[in-house]
């Protein structure tokens, strides 16, 4: 009797034992899950990733938004935060002082002054009164449609003359900004919800969300591919999906990113006429050449950058820039619906 | 056999078959059609089948409202009080996980049990 | 003893290959978990010609044998969990005397399911999977029937083998 007591007890402790095993091999298996937020950068923030539970996935999409929000704040060229110096403070502090700023306010300027420069001034962070112009008309074209009108020509040009790149400072040592000409602001629009989603992205990877994909607001980004290796399937959504298919193309992605511009997501119509929320800084005015263009690139700011500047140009010299550039690749949606790609985009049409 | 036997086995069946009723009832219930789910700052305000055209005010007490069309198994937002515009823009929404959003009157339409479209996300 | 030893080593081993064609074989039906069971015979054969500790030890040796040897870990804990509950309710009713091992057999079959699919809702954490019970209380009371004509059977002419061989021993 005692032997078999013994006996139970040695097969007792083999079951919990393997009990523990199995659980534990169950846990390591990865569910995918998708989570939403919304507040930062004005738009829908989709994160769609794999993880041991719910709860985990829950965790880490709640410290992807806390990053998010930071930038949003940062960036925020509309609201001021407690404690925070941000994109409004050194525009509120335009021709009086230099404000000392976080460096990742430094580093995105940096990239600013720097997508300016490769762009042929297509993209513009210090074209922000324009932009504030054609913006509080757009809303007041929205409001009232008999009121909708849009800036006359002299408005634009006087605005335009506070946009001299040259005049926002940066005081590298200092760790300030100032922009010398009191008229003028920032307006980091074309870039900054890129440069957010990069680093998000590297904070994803960093906190083991090794194969997610994040979208804010149809910017999207991919930090490896699916759990199973294969690669996202991305969308480019339809500009004008009244007839037809609600996508025009999609892409692989297992890294990287693609950015969209399109005039049809936020503009206003004046007399029949659109005018969507991109300005082309050569003609301040919206530019006419297409209805949606999207680069898909190693980063996401830099991305972001190009679908403005490519929007904000004619094909050919599009694709000039793009064939420049080192893994890039474009694809443009003509307002007559003709597509044209560069060489690479489509990736799943090249097989 | 004893007669006990055989009562067990006509009850189990009888078991599984009231199991089945009460399941398929209960799918039916909590129908698995294409619907579009409207949120209010998260909150659930009402569910519309997809397959039936009607038009729905979603109006909040401080006066701000989008107006939810559903029609040919989509939906979208028609009108709204919002200034931006960009859910009126939006096209039209029917497939699984799609969404409309207004970020202004935190307004969002969810699409339930739509058709799969086999994209993961979209760029826009 | 050492008689009872051989047989339960013989049973064992036939459990064992039993659970091997059910894994080469398996039935499918769209609903995860259904099958015949098989070596649920064997433990039956030894609830009623052994006793129960037998039983208890058989049915455990051959669940960790399987998931060791061509299962897994995760599949050897549902097993672990239908093999337990079916075996205890098995005892009851044979304890109770209220049924054949036809019933025995049925009651086997259909907690089996039931033990799997409990530890399936608690480990998957939806209770969408019980969807699944008719369905396995209906294939569970099939197999039942099936493995219990057999095992009534096999009963029937093990017992006079097994009793004709114990009276010479003794």
């Amino acid at each position: 009797m005692k032997k078999l007591r013994q006996a139970g007890i040695l097969v007792a402790a083999v079951l919990v034992l393997a009990g523990v095993v199995c659980i534990q091999y169950y846990n390591q298996k990865l569910q995918r899950y998708e989570g939403q937020f919304f507040g930062s950068f004005d738009t829908v923030t989709t994160v769609t990733g794999y993880a041991k539970s719910q709860k985990d996935f829950s965790e880490k999409l709640g410290l992807l938004e806390e990053k998010l929000a930071h930038y949003h704040q940062l960036f925020d060229i509309y609201h001021t935060y407690d404690g925070v110096n941000n994109i409004k403070t050194i525009n509120d502090a335009a021709g009086k002082q230099a404000v000392k700023v976080d460096g990742e306010i430094l580093d995105l300027l940096r990239l600013g002054k720097d997508m300016y420069a490769r762009t042929e001034g297509k993209v513009h962070i210090a074209y922000g009164s324009v932009l504030s112009l054609w913006h509080d008309c757009r809303e007041e074209g929205l409001r009232s449609q008999e009121q909708a009108r849009i800036p006359t020509e002299e408005e634009l040009a006087k605005r335009a003359v506070h946009t001299d790149m040259d005049d926002l400072v940066i005081d590298e040592e200092a760790a300030t900004v100032f922009l010398r000409d009191g008229e003028m602001s920032l307006d980091v629009g074309s870039i900054g919800k890129g440069y957010a989603v990069q680093k998000v992205a590297e904070y994803a990877r960093e906190i083991g969300m090794e194969h997610t994909l994040i979208s804010v607001g149809g910017n999207v980004c991919a930090v490896g591919g699916k759990a199973d290796g294969t690669p996202w399937v991305v969308g480019v959504e339809n500009p004008r999906p009244d007839n037809g298919e609600p996508y025009i193309a999609t892409v692989e992605i297992d890294s990287g990113c693609i950015v969209t511009s399109g005039d049809y997501q936020r503009y206003y119509e004046v007399e029949g006429e659109r005018y969507c929320h991109i300005i082309d800084p050569d003609t301040n005015m919206p530019p006419q050449y297409f209805s949606s263009v999207s680069v898909r690139t190693k980063d996401s700011g830099v991305a972001d950058a190009f679908s403005t500047a490519l929007f904000n140009m004619e094909y050919e010299a599009g694709l000039a820039l793009v064939e420049n550039m080192e893994d890039m690749e474009a694809m443009w949606v003509g307002k007559d619906g003709q597509i044209r790609y560069s060489g690479g985009f489509n990736n799943d049409e090249e097989k | 056999m004893k007669k006990n036997d055989v009562i067990l086995l006509a009850a189990l069946i009888v078991a599984a078959l009231a199991g089945f009723g009460g399941v398929s009832l209960y799918s039916k219930l909590s129908t698995r059609e294409p619907q579009a789910v409207a949120y209010l700052d998260g909150e659930e305000q009402g569910r519309y089948p997809l397959s039936e055209d009607t038009t729905v005010e979603i109006r909040q007490t401080d006066g701000s409202y989008n107006i939810l069309q559903i029609q040919n198994g989509k939906a979208e937002i028609t009108a709204a009080s919002c200034p931006d515009k960009v859910c009126v823009n939006h096209r039209p929404v029917g497939g699984q996980g799609e969404s409309l959003v207004c970020l202004p009157n935190k307004m969002v339409v969810e699409i339930e049990n739509g058709e799969e479209l086999g994209i993961d996300a979209g760029t826009r | 003893m050492a008689k009872k030893v051989a047989y339960m080593g013989m049973l064992t081993a036939l459990a064992f290959v039993f659970s091997y064609i059910e894994f080469l074989l398996p039935i499918n039906l769209g609903v995860p978990g259904i099958k015949l069971g098989l070596a649920n015979l064997v433990v039956i054969v030894a609830l009623y010609l052994l006793d129960v500790r037998w039983a208890c030890s058989l049915s455990v040796v051959r669940i960790l044998l399987v998931g060791l040897t061509f299962g897994n870990p995760a599949s050897m804990i549902y097993s672990l969990a239908g093999g337990i509950l079916s075996l205890v309710i098995m005892i009851i009713a044979k304890k109770g005397k209220l049924f054949s091992v036809m019933g025995v057999s049925i009651l086997g079959g259909v907690f089996h399911n039931i033990g799997q699919i409990v530890v399936a809702v608690f480990v998957v954490e939806t209770t969408s999977l019980l969807y699944y019970l008719p369905v396995l209380i209906l294939s569970g009371t099939i197999a039942g029937v099936l493995i219990g004509i057999l095992s009534a059977i096999l009963i029937r002419h093990l017992k006079k083998a097994i009793q004709a061989e114990g009276t010479k021993c003794e």
